[in-house]
């Protein structure tokens, strides 16, 4: 399903922007994953008129990025944060660049509902990740997310297995040593840091509340795309007695975007209903222009 | 993957070169100020050690270069950001195995993560290195 509004003011040089078309928030149960090609907005008039969105702050942020496509995506990145979250408010237009944000005391982003002119407070939990060529952002009600994402092609400089040993789990390593070919064991090592990094952000306590090297994701069985979490912690002197704690209270999925990113998000599950599926809404979107619906998944 | 976000997802200490010279222009009171009312924290220590020697600001510059594939005319400082520049979480780890492997030195994974200047870096291998046994 393609919505395509006002497309043809890109053509124009001072553009009038359509209102933000509102959105449901997300269910319980669900992430709504949205993500934007930067190669896909060209209209210069159309980045000036997101800039307008950005705090001081962040326009300070922006301009001291290095060159031109890395300040793109720092408008880009702010923009889709900020006008995502402006279109939950379905009761009413609201500007995006009144939204006001702030830390955790781990310096985790959030919104700040106290100082936001005319928004209504929403248990609304957001998250985003981007590389060169993709920026994207999680949203979720009710329970923390972290999203991370990560180019298929990116070249680790480092020897992998070396690089595993360095900062992952024995087991994760045992995994990665299993592949043989070099590029099935490049993507996934890749995979396994998308998922390593969408845990620690969706905890939000910083990367010290949980070093690489002490938990575990592995692939669940009879799933595709479906992964687990295990804690690995030394109780006892001994170095070989490590007990393993695997919970189902974080739950992770793992994706492909455009055909050419690996995206991982992990949510926490409540668990109030007891094995009931996870569902992520991925859509591409280009922020008063169009939405683009590409998938609905269930994970589990 | 970068972000604005991600960044700054490192709680940061607050700015203290700004109260390093407002403390050194009172020498008396240096002691009771550094063991007094702050954490003695990495971070402290090494900010009130002398800066970074400009051959170690160097060779981080060059391998930051590397890492993150920046052109010839891209000028990078003791000041720069590695944000700034473009470098995600995977950027930064690789920066900081590459610097272990240069200069002989093991880095923790909290101090790996809250890199984010070329001048942090070369401050945290410095101090590394002096606590190295000669080889």
């Amino acid at each position: 399903m393609r919505t395509s509004v006002m497309s043809q003011m890109q053509r124009s040089f001072s553009i009038d922007l359509p209102s933000l078309i509102p959105l449901q928030l997300p269910s319980r149960r669900e992430t709504h994953l949205w993500y934007i090609l930067p190669d896909e907005v060209k209209s210069t008039s159309l980045l000036k008129r997101y800039s307008q969105f950005l705090s001081p702050i962040e326009k300070d942020r922006v301009d001291q990025m290095r060159g031109d496509e890395l300040k793109k995506n720092a408008l880009l990145a702010r923009t889709l944060v900020r006008t995502t979250i402006a279109r939950y408010q379905t009761n009413k237009a609201v500007d995006p660049g009144s939204l006001m944000f702030k830390k955790n005391m781990y310096g985790k982003p959030e919104v700040d509902w106290q100082n936001c002119k005319n928004y209504n407070v929403q248990p609304l939990h957001f998250n985003i990740s981007h590389t060169d060529s993709l920026i994207a952002c999680g949203v979720t009600v009710h329970a923390p997310v972290g999203i991370d994402v990560e180019d298929k092609e990116r070249k680790i400089k480092h020897d992998v297995l070396a690089f595993a040993k360095r900062f992952y789990t024995t087991d994760e390593v045992n995994f990665l040593a299993t592949i043989l070919d070099p590029e099935a064991q490049r993507k996934e090592f890749i995979k396994l840091w998308t998922l390593k990094e969408a845990y620690v952000k969706a905890l939000g306590k910083g990367f010290s509340a949980a070093p690489f090297n002490t938990f575990t994701i592995q692939s669940k069985p009879g799933t595709e795309g479906g992964y687990s979490l295990c804690k690995t912690s030394e109780v006892t002197a001994n170095p070989l007695e490590k007990t393993e704690e695997c919970n189902g209270r974080w739950k992770f999925d793992l994706l492909e975007l455009a055909g050419s990113h690996y995206a991982a998000v992990c949510t926490e599950d409540d668990q109030a209903d007891e094995g009931a599926p996870m569902r992520v809404i991925v859509r591409k979107t280009i922020p008063f222009v169009e939405d683009q619906l590409i998938s609905e998944r269930i994970f589990l | 993957m970068a972000s604005l976000s991600t960044s700054s997802l490192s709680f940061k200490a607050p700015s203290l070169p700004t109260r390093i010279s407002q403390v050194l222009r009172k020498p008396l009171s240096f002691q009771s100020i550094s063991f007094g009312r702050f954490q003695s924290s990495k971070k402290l220590r090494l900010q009130i050690s002398c800066a970074a020697k400009p051959e170690t600001v160097q060779k981080v510059s060059d391998i930051v270069r590397e890492q993150l594939a920046l052109s010839a005319d891209t000028a990078l400082t003791a000041e720069s950001k590695f944000s700034a520049l473009g470098a995600d979480s995977l950027d930064t780890v690789e920066i900081v195995m590459a610097l272990e492997e240069k200069f002989n030195i093991s880095v923790e994974e909290a101090d790996a993560q809250n890199i984010s200047t070329i001048q942090e870096a070369a401050d945290l291998i410095e101090d590394l290195v002096q606590k190295t046994p000669a080889a």
